[in-house]
């Protein structure tokens, strides 16, 4: 697993390398997460459009990955595979997340303008 | 299918269940629902049956008939709380501050949620577990 971080305008866009967020690795997300939110200010969005699998460990790591960043700032989603949406919903923490369906969406709702 | 009661291999099986059963042509929301509620199943028994050993052995059989997948897990850990299922835990989550917001105790509520039957009993030193999960729903 691995995790890229680019900066667009005011946002900090971190997307997520690996197919799944399980048991198995969300320990291993936590502090890769921990460990590049110290360099960044201002909201972040978690581009999760290459991950199709995430089990209660994951979302509670994601979960771990908003705590982290304090009331004061965002953890927004973007590219919610259906089985990380149906997760979301059925643990109602879809009301707890601001989701964008893409990366580009993400970008355009904090008025950067996707590259022509 | 085998497996040792680590997260790892968890995570590999049902990789591989998964890919197996889409070879079949199964409907892709039931794999999705399947997948989930093994998932927190088997990491249940790993962390709660066998206390995060390392060892231990979990059997995990499906089978495909009337409509419905069919998935027996049986482990050799320790019983469930009580000797019976954990209930599904609810979070009122529009009334948490940020701080407050649960990290885990959703694994049942899933597992509830997306079963059309599910029982538990122990026999002898097993622990067995049965669920259904809908092919159509």
């Amino acid at each position: 697993m691995d995790i890229t971080c680019e900066t667009q305008g005011p946002v900090c866009i971190m997307r997520v390398i690996s197919d799944r967020i399980d048991a198995a690795i969300a320990i291993q997300f936590k502090d890769m997460f921990r460990d590049m939110v110290a360099c960044v200010t201002g909201p972040v969005v978690l581009d999760l459009g290459q991950v199709t699998f995430l089990d209660s460990s994951g979302l509670g790591a994601v979960v771990a990955a908003r705590k982290l960043l304090g009331a004061d700032r965002t953890l927004e989603l973007a590219g919610l595979n259906p089985a990380v949406e149906k997760v979301m919903q059925l643990t109602r923490m879809n009301t707890v997340f601001l989701i964008h369906p893409n990366r580009d969406a993400a970008l355009a709702a904090h008025g950067v303008a996707p590259a022509a | 299918m085998e497996i040792t009661a680590t997260r790892d291999q968890v995570s590999r099986a049902l990789t591989q269940l998964n890919q197996q059963l889409i070879g079949l042509g199964l409907d892709p929301d039931a794999l999705i629902r399947m997948e989930l509620v093994l998932a927190e199943a088997l990491n249940n028994i790993v962390e709660h049956a066998y206390c995060d050993a390392g060892h231990g052995n979990i059997a995990l059989e499906a089978s495909v008939h009337s409509n419905t997948i069919w998935c027996h897990l049986t482990d050799s850990g320790r019983p469930m709380p009580g000797g019976k299922l954990p209930p599904a835990r609810r979070y009122d989550l529009g009334a948490l501050d940020v701080q407050d917001l649960p990290e885990g105790g959703f694994g049942w509520g899933l597992i509830h949620d997306l079963t059309s039957s599910l029982i538990y009993d122990r026999s002898g030193a097993q622990n067995r577990l049965t669920l259904t999960i809908d092919l159509d729903c």
